[in-house]
């Protein structure tokens, strides 16, 4: 067991936003969570991940209980995270970007600059490696914000609509990338919105409505279940079908 | 056509100038022993014009720590450099310390008012935090002058010694141990990469695995230590000493301008800014005599500072000599006549 939380629960003034959420992750599984826009996803990530304290609940990462910890302690952890909106830093350089993650783990500046090119070499981003941010394309800012998330080595690894915004063919390459980096140490969980992706990668899949889960299952069971359908197609869709 | 004779003449030049990468160095060279014995050269006027640059190129460094390579602009350290100045008076004159004392001491109780200061006021971000630190400069002038240690409105008068080669080399010793920290600790080391990463995006910073918050009081803390210490200096050359002097805004102000002319996050931009303000407005002084004129300048250089090299002139010079194609058509793009 990768992730688990217990019972989480987080409101921003009158929306509860996490409701009574549990959910647990087994090791070297892809686990994908999708649900309606604001339907909790990304806030489920930022609870992990220390950017916003909880309410109530805990969050247990391999056997710890990491809830309140701020985000570069839960980082040095081994919990690594993507940002929906690519947030590289624009003034730098590709491989510079990834060399900041490697800073978790090592003080030395070469050995940094080793670790970030293995990294971008997995993420193809090799021959970007010193160009600036500012001049790369959302695709490659898309690929650099995963390589950044893997340069602190982590073995959870949250994966924020990665593939929002790019066209169907870089999704194909996306999804191979994604696929290509699972492993028994990398745990990976996916937050998606399209389901192509979500049903091709992940082994299973828990479906949020208004912060709380509504089903969890395999993939070919959650296209089936009725709950799932009526929050993403309607009411009035499921009853006619 | 003519961008592309351009381009050829710009990649010649290019390569002239890196094949010859030994040459590159000489001009430093000679630099370094000219500021190494200009005492025996210059005269005594220049000797106090010489120590005074060297003083604001390392203010303005310890400023570019904070605003320049952190993003976080500070518009309260001349504060650091007003209490330097008070602390060595004060070791000296009440205390009879040594002046080397008093410089360390000048150092250490900036530096530490800088983590105490950073503490709250590095949570806020932009305009707020430049208000936060303004306010902390002005607290520090009030309290100057109501204090019966420091003399209060009247100042302080410091033992003299009027020694100016002694100034010039121990403000140039400090200016350079600016410099060598920032090269070191900045430009080739982790905690650099850190801060530049904390200025482009802190909350991707802390999900990377950077310690903003420490990281930052540190970068302050650092950033207060320098100006501690050349306050210090300051305070025993002039050997007096008040509030309107040494904790006035403008001490602020000219670090600020400085590092932002010569250009913000670069290793030698505040040294190049520190020059280039220090002598346009001796030279004006020393011309039309005491005057206020040198402002409307060095005012409407940082407008064309602003608007066409917003590097500062390190990024012209980066761009013009060291890559001349690409400078050319940075300039090009920039100034459409």
């Amino acid at each position: 067991m990768m992730l688990q939380s217990e019972d989480l629960i987080k409101s921003f003034g009158g929306v509860t936003a996490i409701n009574h959420l549990s959910l647990t992750v087994e090791k070297g599984s892809v686990f994908g969570i999708i649900g309606p826009n604001g339907s909790g996803k990304t806030t489920f990530f930022n609870l992990v991940t220390g950017v916003y304290p909880v309410d109530s609940g805990r969050v247990i990462f391999n056997g710890k209980n990491i809830t309140g910890l701020r985000p570069h302690h839960i980082a040095e952890l081994g919990i690594g995270r993507t940002f929906q909106i690519p947030a590289p830093f624009t003034k730098m350089t590709v491989l510079e970007n990834v060399m900041v993650s490697a800073f978790i783990r090592t003080s030395s500046l070469r050995e940094a600059r080793t670790m970030a090119r293995e990294i971008l070499e997995r993420v193809r981003l090799e021959d970007k490696a010193n160009q600036e941010v500012a001049n790369v394309t959302l695709e490659d800012r898309k690929r650099l914000e995963l390589a950044r998330a893997l340069g602190t080595q982590p073995s959870l690894l949250l994966l924020d609509e990665v593939m929002a915004g790019l066209t169907p063919a870089e999704v194909k390459a996306s999804i191979e990338l994604i696929r290509s980096l699972r492993t028994q140490e990398l745990t990976i969980i996916v937050v998606e919105h399209i389901m192509d992706v979500i049903l091709s990668l992940c082994d299973r899949i828990a479906v949020l409505d208004y912060g709380q889960k509504i089903a969890e299952d395999v993939p070919d069971k959650i296209i089936n279940n009725p709950d799932v359908i009526k929050a993403y197609l309607g009411e009035r869709y499921s009853a006619r079908h | 056509m003519d961008v592309q004779a351009d381009q050829a003449a710009g990649a010649a030049q290019a390569q002239a100038i890196t094949g010859s990468s030994s040459w590159r160095f000489a001009p430093l060279g000679v630099l370094i022993i000219i500021v190494l014995i200009l005492p025996w050269l210059a005269s005594p006027l220049w000797i106090r014009i010489a120590t005074e640059v060297l003083m604001w190129a390392g203010l303005a460094q310890s400023w570019n720590i904070i605003g320049g390579y952190t993003g976080y602009l500070s518009f309260g350290h001349g504060a650091f450099f007003g209490l330097g100045a008070y602390v060595t008076g004060i070791a000296m004159v009440h205390l009879k310390l040594p002046f080397g004392l008093g410089l360390v001491f000048s150092g250490i109780l900036a530096s530490l008012l800088g983590a105490i200061i950073g503490y709250p006021t590095l949570r806020l971000r932009g305009a707020y935090f430049a208000i936060a630190t303004w306010a902390f400069g002005e607290m520090m002038r009030q309290i100057a002058t109501i204090l019966d240690v420091t003399g209060g409105a009247f100042g302080m008068q410091l033992p003299a010694f009027l020694n100016l080669p002694f100034f010039y080399y121990v403000m140039l010793g400090v200016t350079a141990l600016t410099y060598l920290t920032t090269h070191f600790l900045l430009e080739r080391a982790r905690f650099g990469y850190k801060l530049l990463a904390i200025r482009e995006n802190e909350e991707a910073a802390e999900m990377i695995g950077v310690d903003t918050v420490t990281i930052k009081m540190q970068a302050f803390a650092l950033s207060a230590f320098f100006p501690g210490v050349l306050g210090g200096i300051y305070a025993y050359w002039v050997t007096y000493i008040h509030p309107d002097s040494v904790l006035k805004a403008d001490v602020t102000d000219f670090m600020v301008v400085m590092a932002f002319l010569g250009g913000i996050g670069s290793l030698w931009g505040p040294f190049f800014g520190a020059v280039v303000v220090q002598l346009v407005q001796r030279i004006l002084w020393l011309v039309w005599g005491e005057g206020t004129f040198y402002l409307v300048i060095i005012g409407a250089a940082i407008c064309a500072v602003v608007l066409f090299i917003p590097n500062g002139l390190v990024g012209l010079m980066e761009a013009r000599f060291f890559s001349p194609r690409e400078g050319l058509s940075r300039l090009k793009k920039k100034i459409k006549w």
